[in-house]
This record gives C-alpha cells, sequence and structure tokens, in this order.
C-alpha cells in the first residue's frame, strides 16, 4: 500500500518529472490550440526524442502533453472557431457563438473547470478499474484478446469518417503497413515486395510521423492565409455558483467520456460527440438554443473529451490496446522503453501504473493553472502564421524520423506516408483508424496464430470456443450487432418499432 | 419524389479506382508469400486484410451510384481542371518540390545547411519577400534546432 503512494505521488514529489509534467501540459495546450499541430503529432515525434530518457521523464512529458492537448483544442474553437483537435469540434457549436457574444473568457474559464473536473473524475475511473480489469485480462485467452482487437478495430471503422467503407479500408490498410517484415513464427518475409530494406518492417513511429505530422503540414497549405478572426477575453474565471449548476450534467457527460474513451479505437473526438448529443436530448431549458451559445453545449464536450483520457488509458494499461491514437502512440513509448504494456504491466512493473494516474491527475491540476492564466501569451501564439509553422513541421518530421534509426531510408518512407496521408485525408479518409490498424494488425495475427493453435488448427474448434466461453460468447455477439448496426436491418428494425 | 445525392469531390473517383488498384497489388503480394495459404499460416493474415481492402474499396466505388458531380463542373475535363487548381496549387507545389529535394540534399550537403536553405527559401516564399527576417528566423530555428535535439534531447541529428 506504501508502495503504491509512493508511486502515486511519485510526479507530485521529484522537482523534475513535476517539471517535466508541468511543461508537457504547457505545451500541450499549445499544440491542441494552434490549428495544424496535433497531440498525436506531438506525441509521436516526442517517442523519437524520448528514447534515451528515463521512461518516467519520458512518461511525465507525453501525459502532460496528453492532457494539455486535449484541452487545447478547445481555446481555438471558442476564439476562432477552428478546433485545434478533432476532439475540440462540438465544442466550436456553442463556444463560438458565446465569443462573438463577447462571453468568449467566460466560455474558457467554464470549458477549463469542466476539462479539468472530466479529467480528474477519468482518472479516479482509471485508478479504480484497470486493476480489477487487469486481473480478469490474466484469465483471457487468446481468442479474446484477439476478439477485442476485432471489435476495436470494428469500432474505429464505424464510429469514424464519413463512412464505414472508408474506415474500414483504412483500418485494413493501416493493418498491412503493421504485418511487412518477417513473419515473428516462421521468418518468412511477408509483403516485402523482394525488398531487403523491408524485411525488418516500417517502425510505426515513422508511419505515424508521416501521417499525423507530414501529411497534416501538407494538408495545412490549403489555408496558408486563412487569417483568423480575433475576440475580446475578459473575466476568464467562472463564479462557483455557474460550475455548480453545471456540475451535475458534467459529472453524467464525464461517465460518457470514461466510457467511450474506455472502448478500443475510440477518443475524445468521439466522446465529446455523444456527450453533446446527451447534452441536447436531456437538458430541456438550455441557457440559449444549442447551436447559439448554450453553456450545457460547452461543458458537455469538454466534460467529456477530458473524461475520454482515463478511459483510453484503461485498455492501454490492461490489455495492451490502444483506446485513441495518442495512447497507441504511447504504447509505442513504453514497448521501446522495453515494458510490455498489458495485464503482465501491472504485476512486472506497477509502479508505471500507479505514477500515469498520478501524473495524470497533477496534468489536470496544471491544466488548471496554466488555463485560467497566461490567455494574452496565447492569443499571440496562436496567431503564429502558418507560413513559418508548416516548413518547421516538416523538418521536425524529419529529425524525429531520423532519430528512431539514424536512417534515412526511414526519413524517405515518412515523407512518403505524408504525401500518401496528405491524399487520403482530402478523400475523406481519417488516420487515426489506419495508426490503429498499424498497432493491432500484429497484435490480431498472433493472438489469431495462437487461437488457431491451441484448438490444433480446426476451424470447427475454433468456432465453438467462440460460443463456448462466456466472454468469448458475449464479445462475439457484441462483434455481430456492431456489424448487424451497419447494415439496412437497423432502419428496418428502426420502422417497424415506430410503426407499432 | 426527390432523392438527396452526397456530393463526390473532383478527382474523387479517380483516386477511389486507384485505392482498388492498390488493393489488387497488395492481393497479389499478400499471395506470393504462400499462395492459397491455410488458416494458420504466414499469409492467411495478409490474405484476409488484403480481401478486406479490395471489399471495402469496391463498396467504396460502387457508393458513388449515390452521389452525384458538383453541378457546377461541366464534364470529364472541367473536373480534371477544378482537381487540379484545388490541389496542384503553386505553393503546394513548390512546397512538395522543395521537401523532396531537401531530403535529398540532407545526404549530399549536411543537415544544418540544407534545413537552414529549406528554412529560409520556404519563409521567403510563402511570406511573399521579407528576406531579412525570413533569413533571421530560420538562422535562429537552426539554433533552436541543435541547442534543444543536440544539447538537451541528446539524439542523433542526420
Amino acid at each position: 500500500m506504501s508502495d503504491t503512494f509512493s508511486y502515486l505521488l511519485m510526479a507530485w514529489l521529484d522537482p523534475q518529472l513535476l517539471l517535466l509534467t508541468a511543461v508537457g501540459t504547457l505545451a500541450g495546450i499549445y499544440v491542441g490550440a494552434i490549428p495544424g499541430l496535433s497531440v498525436t503529432m506531438a506525441a509521436s515525434i516526442l517517442i523519437s526524442f524520448t528514447f534515451s530518457w528515463d521512461i518516467n521523464n519520458a512518461l511525465a512529458l507525453m501525459v502532460g502533453i496528453y492532457v494539455g492537448g486535449v484541452y487545447g483544442g478547445s481555446r481555438t474553437a471558442i476564439l476562432l472557431n477552428i478546433p485545434g483537435a478533432p476532439s475540440a469540434v462540438t465544442t466550436a457549436f456553442d463556444g463560438y457563438p458565446l465569443a462573438q457574444r463577447g462571453e468568449a473568457g467566460r466560455a474558457i474559464g467554464l470549458s477549463t473547470v469542466m476539462s479539468v473536473i472530466g479529467g480528474l473524475l477519468g482518472t479516479l475511473v482509471l485508478a479504480g478499474t484497470a486493476p480489477y480489469l487487469a486481473d480478469m485480462a490474466l484469465e483471457f485467452a487468446p481468442r479474446d484478446y484477439f476478439l477485442i482487437a476485432v471489435l476495436g478495430l470494428l469500432l474505429v471503422s464505424t464510429l469514424s469518417g464519413k463512412s464505414l467503407a472508408r474506415g474500414i479500408f483504412s483500418v485494413a490498410l493501416g493493418g498491412i503497413i503493421g504485418l511487412v517484415g518477417m513473419d515473428m513464427v516462421t521468418a518468412q518475409p511477408r509483403l516485402t515486395m523482394g525488398s531487403m530494406a523491408l524485411m525488418g518492417g516500417i517502425h510505426y513511429v515513422v508511419v505515424m510521423i508521416g501521417l499525423f505530422g507530414a501529411a497534416e503540414a501538407f494538408y495545412q497549405l490549403h489555408n496558408l492565409n486563412r487569417v483568423p478572426v480575433k475576440q475580446k477575453v475578459d473575466k476568464i474565471i467562472p463564479p462557483l455558483k455557474m460550475v455548480l449548476k453545471y456540475l451535475p450534467l458534467s459529472v453524467r457527460t464525464s461517465i460518457i467520456g470514461v466510457v467511450v474513451g474506455a472502448l478500443p479505437g475510440t477518443g475524445g473526438d468521439i466522446a465529446s460527440l455523444f456527450a453533446y448529443d446527451h447534452a441536447k436530448r436531456t437538458v430541456k431549458n438550455p441557457s440559449s438554443p444549442f447551436g447559439e451559445g448554450a453553456y450545457e453545449g460547452l461543458v458537455a464536450p469538454e466534460t467529456a473529451n477530458n473524461a475520454a483520457v482515463g478511459g483510453a488509458y484503461v485498455p492501454m494499461l490492461t490489455l495492451g490496446m490502444p483506446g485513441d491514437a495518442v495512447t497507441a502512440v504511447i504504447i509505442g513509448a513504453l514497448v521501446i522503453h522495453g515494458l510490455n504494456p498489458g495485464p503482465m504491466l501491472m504485476i512486472e512493473t506497477p509502479h508505471i501504473f500507479w505514477f500515469t494516474v498520478g501524473n495524470l491527475a497533477l496534468a489536470n491540476l496544471f491544466l488548471l493553472l496554466f488555463g485560467l492564466t497566461g490567455i494574452k501569451v496565447f492569443s499571440k501564439v496562436v496567431e503564429v502564421p502558418k507560413a513559418l509553422m508548416i516548413p518547421l513541421i516538416l523538418v521536425l518530421c524529419v529529425v524525429g524520423t531520423y532519430s528512431i534509426n539514424s536512417n534515412m531510408m526511414e526519413v524517405y518512407w515518412m515523407l512518403g506516408f505524408g504525401i500518401l496521408g496528405y491524399w487520403l485525408k482530402v478523400f475523406g479518409f481519417q488516420m487515426g483508424p489506419i495508426i490503429l490498424g498499424v498497432i493491432l494488425g500484429p497484435l490480431l495475427d498472433e493472438t489469431y496464430r495462437q487461437a488457431m493453435s491451441s484448438v490444433g488448427d480446426d476451424t470447427g474448434q475454433f468456432l465453438l470456443a467462440l460460443v463456448a466461453n462466456p466472454l468469448s460468447l458475449v464479445l462475439t455477439l457484441v462483434i455481430v450487432l456492431v456489424l448487424l448496426s451497419q447494415t439496412p436491418l437497423k432502419p428496418w428494425v428502426k420502422r417497424r418499432l415506430s410503426r407499432q | 419524389m426527390s432523392q438527396k445525392f452526397e456530393r463526390v469531390q473532383a478527382g474523387e473517383k479517380v483516386f477511389d479506382w486507384l485505392l482498388l488498384l492498390l488493393s489488387i497489388a497488395v492481393l497479389i503480394e499478400a499471395y506470393r508469400i504462400d499462395g492459397i495459404p491455410g488458416l494458420n499460416s504466414p499469409g492467411s493474415f495478409p490474405m484476409g486484410l488484403a480481401v478486406i481492402m479490395l471489399a471495402s474499396s469496391l463498396v467504396i466505388l460502387a457508393s458513388h451510384r449515390h452521389k452525384r458531380r458538383d453541378p457546377r463542373i461541366r464534364n470529364a475535363r472541367h473536373e480534371f481542371q477544378v482537381f487540379f487548381h484545388e490541389h496542384f496549387q503553386p505553393h503546394i507545389v513548390v512546397f512538395t518540390l522543395f521537401a523532396v529535394a531537401y531530403l535529398a540534399a540532407i545526404v549530399w550537403v549536411s543537415f544544418y545547411i540544407s534545413t537552414f536553405f529549406f528554412l529560409a527559401v520556404m519563409f521567403i516564399y510563402f511570406r511573399q519577400g521579407r528576406v531579412v527576417s525570413s533569413l533571421i528566423i530560420a538562422a535562429v530555428a537552426i539554433a533552436v534546432i541543435y541547442g534543444l535535439f543536440t544539447l538537451v534531447f541528446r539524439v542523433y541529428l542526420p
């Protein structure tokens, strides 16, 4: 118990970790706020720089960036009607009308407080549930991991992007990229096109930097000369009465955020959409109509997307499956440092888990501090012209990629993925599912083959095991339901029910 | 009866055909691993994913039946012109070409020199002049990159 507390408070008591968390959170707010920069991009590039660091230092910085970045997106959504991050898209619906009404300061203050409430509740849920889930996960068979990974990829495909087919294509493309190289079991080359350079596979950080960094730099060239409209900001700290008024809604939407965030493959963007929808359906008398500056429309997504951070860590730390694109990157960081994300992490290195929990709570407190101060400096920084930012992003991508293996070939690959990512983005494909495919593809391959080997490669036995085991049965049913929900059956059932 | 059609972007259909070709290429490459694979073999999963890619790209192509071109686009030639105008704007083309040249130059001219030239040229081009301030910003950026990555992060630079 005393060990748990010392791990929990490690980031709070060590000056270096304290500083790194503070720097990470502050940097995250700016990274999240500046359109064109994203948390995933920053985390991907950071992985390569923090190779040689102590794992706690690297994690402290990344946790700070993650927490700050998810919140930071809301700032520009409110002030400029340009969401800095996908999770802040819904924030702009009511945040920007509030700013236009001259209430930008109040909107930023309220979104900060609600983000912190959501973030702390998410962390609490992580601390309370993850140890039990990890214990349960020790009993999981390879087929259960396989099913969870399938479910995660299916959810990513269905919940993101403008069409299911595009989502599935992205996930499969990611899986293919993840499988390039020698087979881990037979050492047979796979998808290498006969190239020796591809025998070792394509490093997932290279793919991440290309798709999230370089592709975004190219994409932002479309808005090179876009000049944001400035808003007047004052009275940031919200009155206590106001916070208490919206507290019940924030608790409800925090729960939505944690649950959605904990589903493998989803994240803050989907959580905020669900929360906004919940607020619209349940709040009878909003402060203004939704979409025209309702505080409820600001509170719901802002609480949910920060609560989703704690939720996203649950499958990552207990099952080794990323809750969203950022946790996919953090999994990469853990693996690089020789750790094994999954149920064994809690047994072999419990300090990493409790350190992360303490660090998340600390980052949320820094968020409160930085969120309610320094708005004047912030307004100046987010006005950095894209003409300066875009070339610098590309240079950072080059430096980040080269520092992984000191290999120029990987830098060329990064640029290739950047150009591919640009065209995919242009035509409505999302990058998140591709990255999750890259991470989960090899895991699916491994668990599927383990599951098949465990039943002597007998397909009948494999299918029987899916329905004979209670957990496998539940997972299989959920997968079938998710699949059915995407067929014409769902509208048909709805029509039948409405007729009755 | 009015039916709502989704708008298709200029060039989207061609891109979706290219995705189909990519899927076929991946399928062929997956087949080369071990032919028609057994259920538990190195080729089974790549083959499965390639089939999923192929099927989803066919669905994407089929979805064009429910989409309509922008009414302002008159014909295929006009669509090509719109596509070219949207995605091959001079600053996008220039940035892409300079990015490729920059990566090629790193090996020959060294990282710092090529990065300085890349940043300086791009700043001057994007900001339409302002040569002195662009050169100063590029020099400061190089100094920050050196300080941050070599001294603080201690990473190897190209």
